[in-house]
């Protein structure tokens, strides 16, 4: 383990890089945190997709139509049946009067306009509830086709095309931000590895005489690798701060989006850290061996 | 010792503190060393001379193991170079000390720091740092200048600020690579006064010089070598007066002439 003293020395260089080439650093921290920045927006417009579709997804339910004249005996035994299909949690009855009703007030001011109807034109119909679980594509379509075969029903109604739609764009969403995190990954660690090595280079005379008074690879190599780690987290906290700013002006405009949590924020910025740390270990791998060159 | 009997004794010999035995070592396809073989008692001075190019550094590489010999056998404290777990050489390292022509000194921290830097990085407690410190700078004359940048010092104040951190971690090794190579004949009989010093504390030092000037005024073992092998491996007849001055040494009329083999082939580097 190391000593006071040597952590000393080892806290102050890890920041003595920084010191000694403020703009480099500079220049490289920005050029990280943007890179950073369009995978932050791209995890953020991820996240708020996923929000949509599970907000959509909690909202998804199923009309079961029926056809007219069926006889209340035949209308009442298929509630038992309804209920105990796998992914239905709740079923409720719906009949025409109370359909019209709905209709009725979902029109508002032009309700005057169903006066005109001699007759009530909407059929009877269950509204299916389903368990959380069965609230995707998949689950809803088996639902449909266990019940479109049944005699009585005429018709199944639900909210198919928004969701699909959806499912497609968090799936593009996804890709992108995979394709983008990857080619951020290649990039940081390029960006961070060329700086260590630049750090590197000018400290070569004090990697030369750690090495000949006997300095273990352990002890020369842990500050360049803090400083990348370092280089790393401030990239990735001036990414979500810059988002964070745009967030703050855009809410306004995007009533309802989300922005991340402190967890999300903490865990991007790890994320940052890692990749600075294997930017830094990158360039060591290649410059830092055994010989000291004397 | 003869170089003969210094090779029968062998690695063997409790006395060796460095063996090198039929060393080759080829840089890429050069060969640096050809079929080296000497030993190092412990407590020796022993002086390496040749031109540039001879083969001076590489022995001293080999001794740091910041290189490893191509063919042969380099012994280390009774442990073979060659074999060593690569984890244990900056342990190894500890117990050799480096003073270099160009001094290799960090520009940007004091002279105390630069001393005490070469404890810092081996883990010695502040507390100790601070007596190894005060001790090896007063004895290379060096405490009152203690705060002074690299830079604030003379070429040969410098070299002492050197061997001060070359001494501080109590190495049992002094390697010295043309010490005295940037400095005035005065500078430089203070340089090797202060070798003669550390050598008679006990520490087996390693000095490199291509100065016939030098060579000539030493009493010690002198290895001459030319491209990469041993043309002569000597230890002086006549000990030196180690209090004398090297100036008077060095420019003293020689009463026997040349009076070894090893000063006549150092005459000619």
């Amino acid at each position: 383990m190391y000593k006071g003293a040597q952590i000393r020395y080892l806290m102050g260089e890890s920041l003595a890089g920084f010191h000694r080439r403020k703009l480099t650093t500079g220049v490289t921290i920005l050029i990280m945190g943007s890179s950073l920045l369009v995978l932050a927006v791209l995890t953020l417009a991820t996240l708020n997709l996923d929000q949509l579709l599970a907000r959509a997804r909690a909202s998804i339910d199923m009309r079961v139509f029926l056809l007219e004249n069926l006889e209340p005996d035949q209308v009442a035994e298929l509630q038992p049946r309804l209920i105990v299909i796998p992914g239905v949690q709740g079923v409720h009855y719906i009949s025409p009067e109370t359909a019209l009703n709905e209709f009725r007030t979902s029109l508002g001011d032009e309700a005057g306009v169903l006066d005109l109807l001699e007759t009530n034109p909407l059929p009877a119909s269950y509204h299916l509830e389903l368990t959380a679980g069965a609230r995707n594509l998949e689950a809803v379509r088996a639902i449909r086709d266990e019940i479109a075969a049944w005699p009585e029903v005429a018709e199944i109604v639900f909210n198919q095309g928004w969701i699909d739609a959806l499912e497609g764009w968090s799936k593009r969403f996804r890709m992108a931000n995979l394709i983008t995190g990857l080619v951020v990954f290649i990039a940081v660690v390029f960006v961070i590895s060329n700086t260590v090595k630049l750090t590197m280079a000018a400290s070569s005379r004090l990697i030369q005489i750690q090495k000949l008074v006997g300095a273990t690879n352990g002890f020369i190599r842990l500050p360049f690798l803090c400083e990348g780690m370092l280089q790393g987290a401030l990239a990735g906290g001036l990414a979500m701060g810059l988002v964070a700013i745009a967030g703050h002006f855009l809410s306004e405009r995007l009533g309802g989006m989300v922005f991340f949590n402190w967890e999300q924020i903490a865990g991007f910025v790890a994320f940052c850290t890692v990749l600075g740390l294997l930017g830094s270990w990158s360039a060591m791998r290649k410059y830092l061996t055994l010989r000291s060159e004397i | 010792m003869s170089s003969h009997e210094s090779l029968q004794q062998g690695p063997q010999d409790p006395r060796t503190i460095i063996g090198f035995y039929r060393v080759d070592l080829a840089y890429k396809d050069q060969l640096a060393l050809r079929n080296v073989t000497f030993n190092v008692s412990n407590g020796e001075f022993l002086c390496l001379t040749g031109p540039s190019g001879a083969g001076k550094s590489s022995i001293l590489r080999l001794i740091a193991m910041d290189a490893f010999p191509t063919k042969g056998q380099v012994i280390i404290r009774g442990m073979l170079a060659s074999k060593m777990n690569r984890r244990k050489v900056p342990r190894l390292r500890r117990e050799i000390g480096f003073v270099f022509q160009d001094f290799r000194l960090l520009e940007d921290r004091s002279i105390h720091d630069n001393v005490a830097f070469a404890q810092l990085v081996v883990g010695i407690r502040s507390a100790e740092i601070k007596r190894n410190v005060m001790r090896v700078l007063t004895q290379v004359g060096l405490w009152d200048k203690r705060h002074r940048l690299p830079r604030q010092l003379s070429g040969g104040e410098q070299q002492r600020a050197a061997i001060a951190r070359a001494m501080v971690n109590s190495p049992k090794i002094l390697l010295a690579d043309e010490p005295t190579g940037n400095l005035d004949p005065v500078n430089a009989q203070e340089i090797i006064d202060l070798l003669f010093r550390i050598n008679d504390g006990g520490t087996s030092v390693i000095f490199s010089t291509h100065d016939h000037q030098i060579v000539k005024s030493f009493g010690e073992r002198v290895i001459v070598m030319d491209e990469g092998r041993i043309v002569s491996d000597e230890q002086r007849k006549t000990a030196v007066d180690r209090s004398a001055s090297l100036v008077d040494r060095m420019y003293r009329p020689d009463p026997a002439g040349t009076n070894s083999n090893a000063s006549r082939e150092a005459a000619h580097v």
